[in-house]
C-alpha cells in the first residue's frame, strides 16, 4: 500500500508545483511554403522556443521546452548568441530571392560570447567541439586557423548588456565566425536536430522531416539560432529565443505535372499538431496565383492574410493544423490549371557571384562580382575570409565598376599566418546604381606538407563563401523575419526602414599543387620508413661495441640487492 | 671541372672505344631508336588499356535515357531554323529551347581582331547550365557542340546539337547530378571555344588584343571534364574518339578508355584515327596496320593543331575528348540509332559525375596503336633517347678529338704553347652563335613587318608572308657565300659541338611537351647531322659537296614546304602534276599564315619554337658548311 502511495503523492506534489509556478515559455511550429517563379517551391520550417528568463548559470539546470542539451552548452561557454547552419547546395539569390536565413554551403557557425568571457579562443574551441558532438557535424575542425572576428559584418541581433549604456561598444573580439565548406550534411545531422524539439519528430510539423525526402531537394539547410530578446516593449525583462529552422528547395520541373502537395514533398500528410505548441500553422504564399499561373488549394485555407511589406504585396493562405487535423491525416494540395509555366521573375536587387580566374596550380585571382539592380546606390559590407594556404596580396585588390575604380568607404585587413589564422578582409563599398562591381585579389596556391592533404587530395580544397551584408531599401523577394520578431507571423506587414540581408556567395574548389599520392609514392614513403627503421639498429651495431660493465651501486642498493638475494635464494632451495 | 678538362681523360678505355667506333655507334643508336618505335606497334610490346580511376565505375549505372524521339524532333526543328538563316547560328531558337528546359541560359559575345588586317569578326556562344542538386556549384562538366551553318565547308553537326538539347532535357529531370553540367554551343569552330574558355578563366591565351573574349555572365565552378560532340548524321554507324589537343597535349587515358568502352558497350563500332580495330591473322599485316595507326597519331600530334574543339580545353587542366560520329554511306537499312548514341553520352557523363577527384590516376603521356592498347611514356621515350643519345655521342667524340689534338700538340711543342694559334677563338664562336639566334628571333617576329610592307605593295597577307619567307630563305642561303669567311677547323668544330649539344637539348625539351614533334624532327635531322662533312675544305670530295648542298633541304621553311607538297600529292594523287604543284603552293602559303595566326590566337608554339630554335641550329651548321675551313 505504501509503495503505491508514495509515487502517487509525489506525482500530485509535482503537478501542484507546476500549476503554482507555470513555466513561462512557449513553443511555436510553423511551415511556410512559397512557390518561386523558377518553378521551385521554397519550404521553410521554423520551430521557435521562447523562454522568459534571464540567462545565468542556474537557468539551464532545469528546462521545460528549451532543449537542455543545447542549453547546457550555451550556459557552460557563456554564449550570448549562436547561429549554426548546416547546408547542402547553393542558394541562388537571383532565381529564388532572399531566404529566411542566409547560409553558406557546408557548416557555418557564428557566436557572440558574453563580455565576461576571458579566453574567447578556449571557449570557442570548447563550444565547437561540444556542438560537433551534439550535431554529429565536423565542427571540431573549427580552429583559430579558420575563424575570424569580423568587425562590421556581424552585429548582435539580440539584447546585449552594455557597460554604462554605451551604445556603440560592440566588441568584435567576442565574436567568432567560421565556415567549413567541405562539410557534407546528411541524416546524421538531422536526427539530433529533431531531438532538440519538444515533440521530437513524433508529433507536429517535425513528422514531415523525413530524411529520404528532404535530402532529395535542390537545397537544404538546417539552422539553430539562439539569442536573448526583450520580453516587453521597454526591455526590462529578457527572454531566451531559440529558432530551429529547416529550409528546403523543391524542384517541380522534374515531375510530369506541376502540381505539388505536402504528401509529395514529405512523403506523408500531417497527422496532428504538437500538443506542446501554442501555434502550429502552415502558410502558403499565393501571391503568384494570378493571371500567369493559376492554381487552387485543396483543402481551402482557414484564413487569408494580405501582407504589405516594404513595397511588396503578398497574399498568404493560413492553415491552422489543429482545426484541420481533427478529422485525421490531412494533406494540402496545390493543383495547377495550366501546364508547366514559369512565373515572372522580378530579379533580386542585390546578388553576387564569386569565382576563380587563371589556370594552373601556381596562382590565380579571386573575383567577386556584385550586382546592384536598384536605381539608387547601395552600401554593402564585403567580408572575405581566405584560408591561409591561399596567400593573397593586398596591393593587388582592385574594385572596379565598368572602367571606374571604386574606393572603399572603409577597409579592414588582417594578414593570415601559415597554419594559424586566415586572411581577413572587410570592405565597406558604395555600389553605383544599376551596376556590376567587380572585386578582385590575386593569390598564390601554396604547397602543403604531405600530411595536410585531405583524403582524395586531387579533389581540391574548398574556400568558404564571401559574405555581403546590406540593408536593402525595399523588400522585393525578401522573406526574413524582422529583427524584433520571433515567428513567421511577425514577418507579415512588417515594414521597416531597411531589410537586412547577408548574402553568401559560392564556395570555391581550388586545386592546389598536389603530390602524386599514388602507389609509387606510397612505396617510396614505406621504403624510406623501413630504411630509417633499419638504419638505427644497423648503425648502432656496426659503430658501437658491446662491453660488459660492472654495475656500481651505492650502499642502499647494495643493501637492497643483498636482502633480495637472501629472500629469493631460500625460496629456490625449497623448490 | 678537372673531370671535363683533364687532358689525360682522353686516354680512358671507353673514350678510346668511342673515338674508334663513333660513326657506327651513332648510326647504331639511331637505327635502334627507329627499330624500337617500329616494335612498339607490335601487340607484344604494348599493354591493354585499363581503368585506373576506381571512382569512374564505368557502365555500372542503369541507363535510363531514350533520346531517339526527342532528338529527331529537335533535329527537324533545327534544320528548318537553319534553312531560314543559312549563314548564322539560330541564337534565339537555341536560347529559347534551352530556356524552355529551365536551364540557366547565357550568351557570350566575342570579337576577333584579325592580326594582319584591321578586320573584326564577332561571334556568339550560347550555353545553358544545369545546377547540380547535390552540390553547391563547385564542379562542372561541359558538353559542347560546334555549330556549323549549312554552307560550312566542314561536316554538318546539326544532329549533335539536337542530341545535346535532348540530353539536356533528360538531365534536367534527374536528381543525381553532383556536378553542374554546362551545355555549350559554340560558333566559328575553335575560335568560339577558345574565346569561351579564355573568358571562363579570365585569361588571354594568345597574343593580347587578338581574340577579345570579354566576360561570361554565368559560371559553374571548376570544370573537371568536357565532352565535345560532332555527330554528322542521324544514323551513326561508327564513332571516332579524337584526343590530340593543342601543342600535342592529350587527355587522361582513363577518359579515352571510358569513351571507347562505352561506345563498344552500346554496340557501335569504335575507331581511333578513323581506323577500326582490325585483327589480321598475318602477323606482319597486323603489325603494319597498328603501326600505321600509331604513325597517324604521331603525325597529327606533331603538328600541335587540335583535331577538334576538345583540344583547347587541355591547357586549362580540363580533360576533354571529341566523339565524332559517322554514317557508313552505303548503309540505309537501320532506322537511326540515337537511342544508343544518347546512351553512350549518358553513360560517359554519369561516370564523370561519379568522379571524386580530378583525373589524375592514369597516363597523360601515351601513344595509341589501336583503341584498346596503349604505349606508356616509359616505353616510347626510349626510342627518342636512343636517337638523341647519338647526337651527344657525336658531340662528345668531336670534343674529345679536339682535346686529343690539342694535347698531342701540347706534347710536341710545349715551348711553342704560348704562340698565338692555339686554343679557340671565343670571339668568333660566340658571335657566330649569337648572330644565328638573333636571326631566329628576328624571323620569328618578322610577320608583322612583312605584312606591313606587303600591304604597302598591295599584297594579300598570305602572299606577303609567303614571299617574305621565300626572300628570307634565299637570304639565309646566300649569306654565307656572300661573306665567304675563313675559319679554323678547331673553331668550326667547337661551333659544331655546341650546335649538336643544343640540338640534342632542344629535341629533348620538345619531347617533354610534344613527343611526336620531337620524334619526327629527330628522325629527319639526326642522321643528316651525323654525316655532315665538318672538315677542312681541302679534303672535300664531290660527295661531301653534295652532302652539304643537301642540308638546304632541311631548312625549316624548305622542309615544311616539302612535307606539305608530299601531303598534297598523297591527297590529290589523281590530279595532273602542275595542278598538284599549284595546290601545294597554295597550301604552303596558307599553312604559313595559319601557323602564325594559330600562335597568336591559341598560343600554338610550333611556329615560334621551330623558328627560334631549329632555325638557328640549321643556320649554324649551314654557316660552317659554307665557310672556308682551314
Amino acid at each position: 500500500m505504501m509503495h503505491f502511495k508514495i509515487p502517487l503523492l509525489s506525482f500530485i506534489f509535482i503537478t501542484f508545483i507546476k500549476c503554482v509556478s507555470p513555466q513561462n515559455d512557449f513553443f511555436d511550429e510553423e511551415l511556410m511554403l512559397k512557390p518561386l517563379p523558377s518553378n521551385h517551391v521554397y519550404a521553410y520550417f521554423q520551430f521557435t522556443t521562447v523562454w522568459e528568463t534571464t540567462k545565468d548559470v542556474t537557468t539551464f539546470q532545469h528546462s521545460h521546452l528549451f532543449p537542455r542539451g543545447l542549453g547546457e552548452i550555451i550556459s557552460r561557454h557563456n554564449v550570448d548568441e549562436l547561429h549554426l547552419t548546416l547546408t547542402k547546395g547553393l542558394w541562388h539569390y537571383q532565381k529564388w530571392g532572399y531566404p529566411y536565413h542566409d547560409a553558406g554551403p557546408g557548416a557555418e557557425i557564428t557566436t557572440w560570447f558574453h563580455k565576461d568571457v576571458k579566453n574567447v579562443d578556449d571557449e570557442w574551441k570548447g563550444l565547437t567541439n561540444a556542438l560537433a558532438g551534439l550535431f554529429c557535424a565536423s565542427l571540431n575542425f573549427v580552429n583559430p586557423a579558420n575563424s575570424v572576428s569580423p568587425e562590421y559584418t556581424f552585429r548582435p541581433t539580440g539584447v546585449v548588456d552594455r557597460p554604462g549604456g554605451v551604445v556603440d561598444s560592440v566588441n568584435s573580439s567576442h565574436l567568432r565566425y567560421s565556415s567549413l565548406p567541405r562539410e557534407i550534411v546528411c541524416t546524421e545531422n538531422l536526427t539530433p536536430f529533431k531531438k532538440l524539439l519538444p515533440c521530437d519528430s513524433k508529433k507536429g510539423l517535425a513528422t514531415l522531416l523525413n530524411s529520404a525526402y528532404i535530402h532529395n531537394t535542390n537545397y537544404h539547410s538546417i539552422g539553430i539560432h539562439f539569442r536573448v530578446i526583450c520580453s516587453n516593449a521597454i526591455c526590462t525583462k529578457t527572454s531566451l529565443e531559440l529558432r530551429q529552422s529547416v529550409s528546403l528547395i523543391y524542384d517541380t520541373v522534374t515531375d510530369v505535372s506541376q502540381d505539388w502537395s505536402i504528401r509529395k514533398f514529405f512523403g506523408m500528410g500531417i497527422r496532428k499538431a504538437c500538443p506542446l505548441a501554442t501555434l502550429s500553422n502552415i502558410y502558403i504564399d499565393i501571391s503568384s496565383n494570378n493571371t500567369n499561373q493559376i492554381y487552387e488549394l485543396v483543402p481551402s485555407p482557414s484564413a487569408k492574410i494580405v501582407s504589405l511589406r516594404g513595397g511588396q504585396l503578398n497574399e498568404i493562405a493560413v492553415y491552422d493544423i489543429r482545426s484541420h487535423s481533427s478529422k485525421g491525416i490531412f494533406n494540402i494540395q496545390v493543383l495547377y490549371n495550366t501546364t508547366h509555366t514559369a512565373g515572372l521573375n522580378y530579379p533580386s536587387i542585390l546578388y553576387a557571384n564569386r569565382y576563380i580566374i587563371g589556370y594552373g596550380q601556381e596562382r590565380g585571382s579571386l573575383v567577386t562580382k556584385i550586382y546592384n539592380n536598384y536605381w539608387q546606390t547601395l552600401d554593402i559590407i564585403l567580408l572575405e575570409s581566405i584560408p591561409w594556404y591561399l596567400p593573397v596580396y593586398l596591393h593587388s585588390v582592385t574594385i572596379t565598376c565598368g572602367t571606374k575604380n571604386i574606393i572603399p568607404l572603409a577597409q579592414r585587413y588582417l594578414p593570415g599566418k601559415e597554419r594559424k589564422s586566415p586572411y581577413y578582409l572587410e570592405f565597406i563599398l558604395r555600389l553605383p546604381p544599376q551596376s556590376v562591381t567587380k572585386f578582385s585579389i590575386e593569390m598564390d596556391y601554396s604547397f602543403l606538407k604531405w600530411q595536410e592533404y585531405p583524403p582524395d587530395a586531387n579533389h581540391g580544397f574548398y574556400m568558404g563563401p564571401a559574405i555581403i551584408t546590406a540593408l536593402l531599401p525595399i523588400a522585393r523577394n525578401y522573406t526574413a523575419l524582422p529583427l524584433d520578431g520571433s515567428t513567421i507571423t511577425s514577418s507579415f506587414n512588417a515594414s521597416r526602414e531597411g531589410y537586412l540581408v547577408q548574402l553568401r556567395t559560392e564556395s570555391l574548389l581550388i586545386s592546389l599543387p598536389t603530390p602524386d599520392f599514388s602507389m609509387p609514392y606510397n612505396v617510396i614513403c614505406l621504403a624510406c620508413t623501413a630504411v630509417a627503421l633499419a638504419f638505427g639498429p644497423l648503425h648502432n651495431i656496426s659503430t658501437k661495441r658491446l662491453v660488459l660493465k660492472r654495475v656500481e651501486m651505492d650502499w642502499k642498493e647494495k643493501l637492497l640487492s643483498f636482502l633480495m638475494k637472501k629472500i629469493v635464494k631460500p625460496k629456490k632451495k625449497e623448490e | 671541372m678537372g673531370l671535363l678538362t683533364d687532358p689525360r681523360a682522353g686516354s680512358g678505355k671507353i673514350i678510346k672505344f668511342l673515338l674508334k667506333w663513333e660513326r657506327p655507334l651513332c648510326f647504331f643508336l639511331y637505327i635502334s631508336g627507329i627499330v624500337w618505335i617500329l616494335l612498339l606497334a607490335l601487340p607484344i610490346f604494348n599493354d591493354n588499356t585499363y581503368f585506373s580511376e576506381n571512382a569512374l565505375l564505368p557502365g555500372l549505372v542503369t541507363k535510363e535515357s531514350n533520346l531517339e524521339q526527342t532528338t529527331k524532333q529537335y533535329y527537324t526543328h533545327l534544320i528548318n531554323e537553319m534553312k531560314r538563316y543559312p549563314d548564322v547560328m539560330p541564337y534565339a531558337w537555341l536560347a529559347a529551347k534551352l530556356n524552355q528546359l529551365h536551364l540557366d541560359v547565357f550568351t557570350h559575345n566575342f570579337t576577333l581582331i584579325y592580326p594582319f588586317q584591321e578586320q573584326q569578326f564577332t561571334g556568339q556562344n550560347i550555353y545553358g547550365i544545369i545546377r547540380a542538386p547535390r552540390a553547391a556549384s563547385t564542379e562542372a562538366i561541359v558538353v559542347s557542340v560546334p555549330f556549323r551553318p549549312i554552307h560550312s565547308i566542314y561536316l554538318d553537326t546539326a544532329p549533335s546539337i539536337a542530341l545535346l538539347l535532348a540530353f539536356a532535357k533528360f538531365c534536367r529531370k534527374q536528381k543525381y547530378w553532383a556536378k553542374d553540367i554546362i551545355f555549350l554551343i559554340t560558333e566559328h569552330e575553335q575560335l568560339g571555344i577558345q574565346a569561351w574558355l579564355d573568358a571562363y578563366h579570365g585569361v588571354t591565351s594568345g597574343n593580347g588584343g587578338v581574340l577579345i573574349s570579354g566576360d561570361l555572365p554565368g559560371r559553374a565552378g571548376s570544370i573537371q571534364t568536357a565532352i565535345n560532340l560532332e555527330l554528322h548524321s542521324m544514323k551513326i554507324t561508327s564513332i571516332d574518339v579524337k584526343i590530340e589537343g593543342l601543342n600535342g597535349r592529350l587527355p587522361n587515358l582513363d577518359l579515352f578508355n571510358l569513351a571507347q568502352n562505352m561506345i563498344a558497350k552500346e554496340g557501335i563500332r569504335q575507331s581511333f584515327q578513323r581506323r577500326f580495330d582490325v585483327k589480321y591473322k598475318n602477323k606482319f599485316k597486323n603489325w603494319w596496320y597498328h603501326f600505321n595507326t600509331l604513325l597517324m597519331m604521331i603525325t597529327s600530334q606533331a603538328t600541335g593543331i587540335p583535331t577538334g574543339n576538345h583540344g583547347l580545353f587541355h591547357r586549362f587542366g580540363i580533360e576533354a575528348i571529341t566523339l565524332e560520329g559517322f554514317e557508313k554511306p552505303g548503309q540505309q537499312s537501320s532506322d537511326g540509332n540515337f537511342y544508343q548514341v544518347g546512351r553512350i553520352v549518358e553513360s560517359i557523363v554519369r561516370s564523370l559525375n561519379n568522379l571524386l577527384e580530378r583525373f589524375h590516376q592514369s597516363y597523360f603521356f601515351y601513344l595509341l596503336p589501336s583503341t584498346d592498347t596503349y604505349i606508356s611514356i616509359g616505353l616510347y621515350i626510349r626510342s627518342l633517347v636512343l636517337i638523341i643519345g647519338g647526337i651527344f655521342v657525336k658531340a662528345f667524340s668531336m670534343w674529345q678529338r679536339l682535346q686529343v689534338s690539342t694535347s698531342t700538340e701540347d706534347k710536341k711543342n710545349i715551348v711553342v704553347k704560348q704562340s698565338k694559334d692555339d686554343g679557340f677563338d671565343i670571339g668568333i664562336i660566340t658571335s657566330e652563335i649569337l648572330w644565328a639566334h638573333i636571326c631566329g628571333v628576328t624571323i620569328a617576329t618578322s610577320p608583322f613587318a612583312l605584312t606591313y610592307v606587303g600591304k604597302k605593295m598591295d599584297f594579300r597577307t598570305e602572299d606577303s608572308i609567303y614571299f617574305g619567307f621565300v626572300v628570307i630563305t634565299i637570304l639565309t642561303l646566300i649569306w654565307p657565300f656572300y661573306f665567304r669567311r675563313q675559319m679554323k677547323y678547331k673553331n668550326a668544330a667547337l661551333i659544331c659541338v655546341i650546335a649538336l649539344v643544343e640540338l640534342g637539348t632542344v629535341l629533348m625539351c620538345i619531347a617533354m611537351h610534344n613527343f611526336s614533334l620531337a620524334l619526327l624532327a629527330a628522325v629527319i635531322y639526326v642522321p643528316y647531322v651525323f654525316i655532315l662533312p665538318i672538315m677542312p675544305k681541302q679534303n672535300f670530295t664531290k660527295f661531301h659537296r653534295m652532302l652539304s648542298f643537301g642540308w638546304i633541304s632541311l631548312h625549316p621553311f624548305m622542309i615544311a614546304s616539302l612535307i606539305i607538297m608530299c601531303y598534297t600529292y598523297v591527297n590529290f594523287s589523281s590530279d595532273s602534276l602542275p595542278l598538284i604543284l599549284f595546290r601545294g603552293y597554295r597550301a604552303i602559303k596558307q599553312a604559313f599564315v595559319f601557323s602564325i595566326v594559330d600562335s597568336m590566337i591559341y598560343g600554338n608554339w610550333l611556329y615560334n619554337v621551330t623558328i627560334s630554335t631549329m632555325f638557328p641550329i640549321w643556320f649554324l651548321f649551314w654557316n660552317i658548311l659554307c665557310s672556308n675551313i682551314l
